[in-house]
């Protein structure tokens, strides 16, 4: 009968290759050049943003929170505008995330505060009431490193020319620069805060997970 | 609830029907077959460690199911899909068109009770991660709303001050009055500037205006405070404060929906 | 040449069959410790930072299925290959030393990957967390497994191959292919000379880098929970029963409509995104059709068995078999229903999909491991498997433990969905989110349960296969067919 193929292995992984493969090239690649294109408005993130997002993908927040508002009236309705795709064109990795035991945080600074997170990421059920998500004290001790946030920030720069030092667009420069501007963010933001470790670790010019973060979780608009 | 009467809903339900059901048919029917039929066929030549292989024909119906998924799949990516030209925004944008001029339409002269009734639902999705459920602020970490829009809201301003709505006149001092006069000037303020004006007043004027109307936008107008359209410019403006900051829902709401929360929220404090 | 048999050599194969034994234990611990985490939050303090549902949870997900279950695939793979193939792995010694440096390596990328996962050492991606050193580890692992699997091939004396090689070669080139392409990164210390030396950047953005990951995460599940566990069925269930495969012709095309069809159904996953509507709905479409080779192998398994009812009484390992092909149908036609647009609108993001997954990881993957490494046991060993009744609590204990889990995230998913949707009269939304959270206790609870009986069947499973090495009764000669059980 029909045993062509299976008694020639080479030729039999070549055509599973190939009838493997087709699918992946017609599915891939015709979006890839209009996808990247942001949208009007979206930025890089700064330094400090960045170093909250390596601590949300540290701790995989993604493994309950989702960042993507599908265009329904009751995700519009609670999330805000459902997403664009050019709203990730800076995003690496993306994270959609895929199951929402928590809400939605694609907007979240739209309606969450600098203290409100403080208080949540110290002790979730303290704000709301019967949360499940676990507390995050460590982040109130544990620095974030703002020099591999840099190193990520310079190498989109010079890698996939993401507009960091262009016009309108987040300053980057040079290390010494970078570092004192997320310096300069972080007592802002720790300006708003009450924890006094934070306060002092800030003033000392150390910036903690929880600033880092909550920039980052600040800047999802 | 009128659940059943969302298609998506509706059609979750069924699937998750149709899964049980049809697997439990399908196997069934095959492991009914292990106790009542009998196997047979003609046997290839391979033997492979000892097992064998018929050479039987596919089973017809899952060989015409193939056939006819696969048709139905061409047709329609080629056709079906095309010709409905289907969005999904869209989709979404009929819908929200849709809903909100319902929305409007049917509730743009409900009376109190059924405004504070939809404020409350409203309050409980949107305000209470902060506010708390019950509106007290979850010891101070937000603005104590049992309290504010009242006459003991005014005197807490009264005694702290207050700051963070953005109006041009900047922050309010704390401990312009005390005393007795403060209370007066509370309760005065509270309920709506109606009655006799307290001489103490004037310690206000200078910001809010004589008649308590703000001087044209330069502090807040106290003749609404306590009223849902106050609420309404708090929820415009967000307000970076003493306890902390609260969120601006500019757009996130429509007036009805302001109008609603603010009533609800008020008659936590004012028992209206 | 008959009894050739007895010449196999099954070293790596049984290594691969303890880790696989212990990776289960690990990775299904985990998860139940993350199961009881979601109903008693105050479990999440138990370590520290280390301790977290968000650490914990891509610990589970990485140990089941790239410790237990591609462990599970390997050991019936030195072990199948060898004999549908006619070859001892000892005829050659390159391929053997190949096969164990496989074997060594892949621990040594495991422990590799659990450690960095637990220290937050991950890319986020999801079944794709491993930072570029571990890829670099995992693309040598894989091209040793690809040596030996060639290698085998090559010293075939069986010129056919039987249907669970075709199903292995699928299972390396897919993951191949898939693998190379997620994993694109630039690490950011070999830019810049700063920070940390592990970290990289993906080579994707946004929607782009969505759409690489889930047509790699969607055949991840493909190649690994699928195509190589299709392979074993074909095997194991035919050997163990004795009855000749019941259709080569249904063999053949499910096999090449698989290959087909998989690809294009990763779509799915991106429902509703922002993703262009075509491939949404490409995604839905192929979904459906899949349903047909799936099921394919799923009813030629069923066939086989025609008029062995006796077997399926007596024989937990038939039984293991069997419910497993049968979870495999309720799960591939699970899949393609909440593949459907408006389905999927409902079900997405909620528990509803994580029944999905353990329907198919619990009741096929897990099933058709256990009952391989139990068949193999007795070939392993030449002693009779420890305990027939042991395997048959285990059996129903695990049973009880899948239907408790995925109808109670059945009904926490759909009641997580329609709550999210609901309004109230006036048109608003009917729910804050905490309530859609803690109306799911008791089902979290439920499935923490269902967990944990499934845990029970695995320390059943440990200690009988334990025993049958140690003290099995001695067997004169390998048996052809149906593994001996002692009582
Ligand atoms: C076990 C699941 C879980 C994990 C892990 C988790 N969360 Fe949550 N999160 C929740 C739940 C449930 C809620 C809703 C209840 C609440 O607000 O606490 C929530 C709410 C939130 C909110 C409030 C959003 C809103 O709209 O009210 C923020 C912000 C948030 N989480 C951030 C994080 C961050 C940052 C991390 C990681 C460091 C994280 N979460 C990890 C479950 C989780
Ligand atoms: C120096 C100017 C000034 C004076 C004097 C002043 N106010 Fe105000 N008042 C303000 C400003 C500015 C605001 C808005 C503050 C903010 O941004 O929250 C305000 C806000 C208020 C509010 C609203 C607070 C809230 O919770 O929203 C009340 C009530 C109020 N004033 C009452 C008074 C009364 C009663 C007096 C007299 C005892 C008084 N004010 C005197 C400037 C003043
Ligand atoms: C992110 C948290 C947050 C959310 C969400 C929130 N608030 Fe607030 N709100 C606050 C905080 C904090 C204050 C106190 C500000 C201060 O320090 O005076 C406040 C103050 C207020 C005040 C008093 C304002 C004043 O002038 O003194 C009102 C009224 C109010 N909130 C109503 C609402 C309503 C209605 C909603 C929902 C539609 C809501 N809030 C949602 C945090 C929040
Ligand atoms: C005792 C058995 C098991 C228990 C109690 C269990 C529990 C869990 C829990 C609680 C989650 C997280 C769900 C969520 O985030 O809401 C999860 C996710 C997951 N588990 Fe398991 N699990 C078990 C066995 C397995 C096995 C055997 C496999 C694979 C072979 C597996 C694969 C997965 C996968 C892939 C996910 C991620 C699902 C997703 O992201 O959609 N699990 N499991
Ligand atoms: C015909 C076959 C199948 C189809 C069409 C299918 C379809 C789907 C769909 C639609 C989702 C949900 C996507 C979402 O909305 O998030 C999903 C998720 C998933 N399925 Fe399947 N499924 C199939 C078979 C299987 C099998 C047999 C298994 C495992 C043994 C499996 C494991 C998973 C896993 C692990 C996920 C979760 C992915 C994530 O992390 O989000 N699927 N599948
Ligand atoms: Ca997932
Ligand atoms: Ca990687
Ligand atoms: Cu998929």
């Amino acid at each position: 009968m029909f045993h062509w193929l299976e008694k020639r292995p080479f030729f039999f992984a070549v055509g599973v290759f190939l009838v493997i493969a087709f699918a992946g090239l017609i599915e891939i690649i015709p979006d890839f050049a209009q996808a990247s294109r942001p949208v009007v408005g979206t930025k890089p993130y700064t330094v400090l943003q960045l170093a909250g997002r390596h601590v949300y993908i540290k701790d995989s927040c993604n493994a309950c929170h989702s960042q993507l508002i599908r265009p329904f009236k009751s995700e519009t309705d609670r999330y805000g505008p459902y997403s664009l795709s050019g709203e990730y064109a800076y995003d690496r990795p993306f994270l959609w995330g895929s199951k929402r035991t928590g809400p939605d945080l694609m907007r979240v600074g739209e309606y969450r505060t600098t203290d409100w997170h403080e208080n949540h990421m110290w002790e979730p059920s303290s704000v709301v009431p019967g949360s499940i998500m676990p507390a995050y004290k460590h982040m109130f001790t544990q620095n974030a490193d703002i020099e591999t946030a840099y190193a990520e920030a310079l190498t989109v720069k010079k890698v996939f020319n993401v507009p960091y030092d262009k016009p309108g667009m987040p300053k980057l420069g040079e290390w010494e620069e970078a570092k004192k501007q997320a310096m300069e963010e972080a007592r802002k933001i720790a300006s708003e805060m009450k924890n006094q470790d934070v306060k002092d670790a800030v003033a000392n010019g150390e910036i903690p997970e929880i600033v880092a973060l909550i920039a980052y979780l600040n800047s999802l608009r | 609830m009128n659940w059943l009467s969302d298609n998506i809903n509706l059609l979750a339900l069924i699937a998750a029907v149709v899964i049980v059901v049809l697997t439990v048919l399908v196997a069934g029917k095959y492991i009914k077959q292990m106790k009542t039929d009998r196997s047979t066929g003609e046997l290839a030549k391979e033997n492979w460690d000892g097992i064998g292989e018929y050479k039987n024909e596919l089973p017809s119906g899952w060989a015409y199911t193939f056939l006819g998924a696969m048709i139905w799949g061409l047709w329609y990516f080629a056709i079906g899909y095309p010709v409905n030209g289907y969005s999904q925004i869209g989709e979404y944008n009929e819908e929200v068109a849709v809903h909100t001029k319902m929305f409007e339409s049917k509730w743009a002269n409900a009376d109190r009770q059924t405004l504070q009734e939809m404020g409350e639902g409203i309050y409980l999705v949107q305000c209470a991660p902060c506010h708390g459920i019950a509106g007290d602020g979850m010891d101070a970490k937000a603005a104590d709303l049992t309290v504010w829009g009242s006459a003991a809201g005014v005197l807490d301003t009264i005694k702290n001050g207050s700051k963070g709505l953005g109006y041009p006149m900047g922050e309010m001092p704390a401990g312009l009055l005390d005393g007795d006069s403060a209370k007066r000037v509370a309760s005065y303020v509270a309920n709506g500037m109606k009655g006799e004006k307290p001489a103490e007043f004037a310690a206000c004027a200078g910001c809010h205006g004589v008649d308590g109307k703000g001087m044209g936008g330069m502090a807040p107008d106290l003749t609404k405070y306590g009223t849902p359209s106050f609420v309404a410019d708090v929820l415009n403006r967000g307000k970076k404060g003493y306890i902390g900051t609260m969120v601006s829902f500019k757009g996130r709401l429509t007036p009805i929906q302001e109008k609603a929360v603010g009533t609800y929220i008020l008659s936590l404090s004012r028992g209206e | 040449m008959v009894n050739a048999a007895m010449e196999y050599d099954y070293t790596v194969s049984k290594w691969f069959a303890y880790l696989s034994i212990i990776f289960g234990i690990i990775g299904m611990v985990v998860g139940v410790l993350i199961a009881f985490q979601m109903a008693y939050p105050e479990l999440n303090n138990l370590f520290g930072q280390y301790g977290t549902f968000s650490r914990l949870r891509p610990i589970h997900t990485n140990v089941v299925a790239f410790g237990f279950t591609l462990s599970g695939i390997w050991a019936a793979f030195y072990y199948i290959s060898q004999r549908v193939l006619k070859v001892s792995i000892r005829e050659n010694s390159v391929v053997h030393g190949i096969a164990k440096l496989h074997f060594f390596l892949y621990v040594i990328l495991a422990a590799g990957l659990v450690v960095s996962l637990l220290l937050g050492i991950t890319t986020s991606k999801e079944y794709a967390e491993m930072e570029w050193p571990l890829d670099i580890l995992t693309v040598v692992v894989w091209i040793l497994f690809g040596l030996a699997l060639f290698g085998l091939i090559g010293m075939r004396r069986e010129k056919t191959l039987y249907i669970s090689m075709w199903y292995f070669i699928a299972f390396f080139l897919g993951v191949a292919m898939l693998y190379l392409f997620n994993n694109m990164e630039v690490p950011t210390y070999f830019v810049t000379g700063m920070g940390k030396w592990y970290h990289s950047v993906s080579m994707y953005a946004g929607t782009n880098d969505a759409l690489v990951q889930w047509w790699y995460g969607h055949n991840a599940v493909a190649f690994v929970f699928t195509v190589p566990i299709v392979a074993m069925i074909y095997y194991f269930l035919p050997k163990e029963s004795g009855q000749p495969v019941y259709s080569y012709k249904l063999s053949l095309l499910s096999f090449w409509g698989l290959m087909f069809v998989y690809l294009w159904a990763g779509g799915h996953h991106l429902i509703y995104s922002t993703v262009p509507d075509w491939m949404q709905t490409m995604g839905s479409i192929f979904s459906v059709i899949l349903i047909l080779p799936s099921w394919g192998s799923a009813i030629n398994m069923l066939l086989t068995m025609k008029g062995e009812w006796n077997q399926l009484k007596e024989s937990p390992l038939i039984k293991f078999m069997v419910l497993a092909s049968t979870f495999y149908m309720l799960s591939t036609l699970e899949g393609p229903i909440q593949a459907i647009k408006s389905v999927n609108a409902l079900a997405h993001f909620t528990d509803w999909i994580i029944g999905h997954v353990h329907d198919g990881t619990l009741g096929w993957v897990a099933f058709m491991i256990i009952a391989a490494t139990l068949h193999m046991a007795p070939r392993y060993y030449k002693r009779e498997i420890y305990s027939k009744k042991l395997m048959e609590m285990q059996f129903w204990l695990q049973t009880t433990g899948i239907v408790l889990y995925f109808s109670s995230m059945w009904i926490a998913g759909i009641t997580q969905g329609m709550m999210w949707r609901a309004v109230d009269q006036y048109g608003n939304l009917a729910y804050s989110f905490i309530d859609t959270v803690t109306v799911l206790h008791p089902y979290y609870t439920i499935r923490a349960i269902g967990g944990l009986l499934f845990v029970i069947g695995l320390f059943m499973w440990a200690y009988n296969y334990v025993k049958t090495m140690q003290s099995g009764k001695i067997l004169e000669k390998e048996p052809a067919f149906a593994s001996p059980m002692g009582a």
